[in-house]
This record gives structure tokens, sequence and C-alpha cells, in this order.
């Protein structure tokens, strides 16, 4: 019986690319718990919460994934960096075709997972995490991508270079751009999603 | 909104990720084995996937590799310890003869005289 690796933390992702590649099946499993809620959630945000295009980017990254686990290097990237920009690229590509199309699934919002402490909270916290993703859902794509990647992916900036294929000052900017544009867009909701009580606090 | 308010609320979606379903795992998990299956698989330790040459090894292969460079060397050596050796000593190693009387071809020196 082998042991369950995705419920090792101590194993990193990396050691984990070559057990793949030397015929670990519990490796691919491990691998696939990881990386994947973590690619779909971020493919998610990017694509204005359309949750099957978010799955299919979330495949097709982690089938390139599969292809290039032989020749893995360990100690260039990271794997969850390298999935990151795979998936940037696949948003990008489809985010295109999308806005050709214009339209904007926001309808499509994943449910929050079950863990609020009371009904009420539950709602107001989806309500929140829904103008939120339609805040998002209206900044430029770039600025979309780097608030997505510090804030809730919760990568350094440093990461989010590499997988921008930019330097961190232009991270810097991009994310305090997109903030302060989230902002703005989010401050006429403020009262309807419960923030009025907030404003003692500053 | 405060900043206070968009971190709250950046954090409380990075707090609550859409979870993938057990078919998406299922598909990314049916791909990976189908894959691995087809994979030249290596017996290949752990860390041996980065191995790189190192600096030593990239500045021989500039000189053609370490035999070549061997060569370099020992040319090198030798060539320093001609120069240091004083005269009276390459003379005893040399048997103590003059090389200014030395002909090696003395039947060729009518190819040299005008006639």
């Amino acid at each position: 019986m082998t042991m369950a690796y995705d419920a090792d933390p101590d194993i990193p992702d990396e050691t984990l690319m070559v057990l793949y590649a030397n015929g670990d099946r519990q490796a691919a499993l491990a691998l696939t718990r990881r990386i994947t809620p973590r690619v779909l959630g971020y493919a998610a945000r990017l694509l204005g919460g359309d949750r099957a295009e978010a799955e299919d980017v979330a495949q097709e990254t982690m089938l390139r994934l599969w292809r290039v686990a032989p020749d893995w290097r360990q100690g260039e990237t990271r794997v969850t960096t390298w999935a990151y920009r795979v998936a940037t690229n696949l948003c990008r590509d489809r985010h295109r075709s999308r806005s050709r199309r214009g339209q904007v699934a926001l309808d499509t919002v994943a449910d929050p997972a079950d863990e609020s402490p009371g009904a009420v909270s539950r709602l107001q916290d989806a309500a929140r995490l829904a103008a939120l993703e339609a805040a998002l859902a209206t900044l430029p794509q770039r600025q979309r991508q780097a608030v997505v990647l510090r804030h809730i992916e919760g990568l350094a900036n440093p990461e989010i270079a590499i997988v921008m294929d930019i330097g961190v000052e232009a991270v810097e900017s991009l994310t305090a751009r997109g903030k302060r544009n989230l902002a703005a867009v989010l401050a006429g909701q403020k009262a309807e999603l419960g923030y009025e009580d907030d404003a003692d606090d500053r | 909104m405060t900043d206070r308010d968009l971190d709250d609320l950046l954090a409380l979606a990075a707090r609550q990720p859409p979870l993938p379903g057990p078919d998406l795992i299922d598909r990314v998990l049916q791909d990976a084995l189908a894959l691995q299956a087809v994979l030249p698989q290596g017996p290949a330790p752990l860390g041996v996937a980065a191995a790189r040459p190192g600096p030593l090894a990239r500045l021989s292969g500039l000189f053609g590799g370490w035999p070549v460079l061997a060569g370099v060397c020992s040319t090198l050596i030798l060539g320093l310890a001609v120069g240091y050796l004083s005269p009276a000593t390459a003379d005893y190693l040399t048997g103590g003869g003059s090389a200014e009387a030395l002909d090696l071809f003395p039947s060729t020196e009518f190819l040299t005289t005008e006639g």
C-alpha cells in the first residue's frame, strides 16, 4: 500500500513530477489533487466565472504538465508557477475569442465552500464574492491576472513576474492599478454588500 | 470601499476557491495515467533530472574538453620549466654539446651556393 502523497505537504511538487515520470501512479493522483484546484480557481477568475471553460483550461494545463514531466528540470521553476503560466496563456487565448463574442458568464460563478457560520453570513459572502467576480471581469486582462495571482492565489511578485513574463516593477504597477480600479467598481455596491459599518474603521 | 474592505474581500475569495468536481479530477487523472503508460521511464533517481554541467566542466568545454585542456596545461608547465632552467643546467641535460657546430645535412650545402 503506497502512501497518499497529496496528504503529505513535505513532498514537494517537483519531487512528485519526477516520481510521476518514473511511473508512480500515486504521484499522478497527488499532483492532480494539488494543482488542479489552483489552476481551476485561477482560470475561473480570469474567464469571468465561466466554469466550463475554466475546467477545460485546467484539464489542458494538466495535460501539458504530464507531457513535460519527463523533461522536468528541478530547481528552475516551481510546478505551480509553470502551471499558472500555461493557464494564463490558455485563458488569454480564450479571452480573445470570448471578447469577440462579447459575453461574460457572470451567472456561472462557483458556489462558495460551505464553511460559513450561518446562512445570513453565507449569503452575504456569496453576494460579496459574486460582486468581486463581476468587478474583476471589468478589469483589463493584465490587471486582473496580477490582482488574482497576488491577492487571491497568494503568489509573490517575482513569481508573478515569471508567470506573466514581465518585470517585478510592472507587476507592482499592475497590481496597484488593478486594486484601485476594483475599489472604484465596488464603491457603488458598498452598502448593498454590507460594508457600510466599516466606514468608521478608517 | 476602503482598502481594508477590498483586502478582506480578496482574502475571502482566497479562502473559498471554486472547487473542482469529481468529474474534472477523474478526467485529469485519466489523462495522467494514460500518458504515464507511454512515457519512457528511466531509473533516474531523484534530483538527477536537474543535473547540469558545472562551471569547470563548461570552462573545459570551451577548450575542447578535458583531454585537450590537459595537453595545453602540460605544454604550459613544460615551457615554464624550460624557460626557468639556467643554460648550464640545459647543457647538463643535453650532454654539454654545442649546437653552433651542428650540421644535420652537410651534403646539401651546394643547394644554397651560387655556382
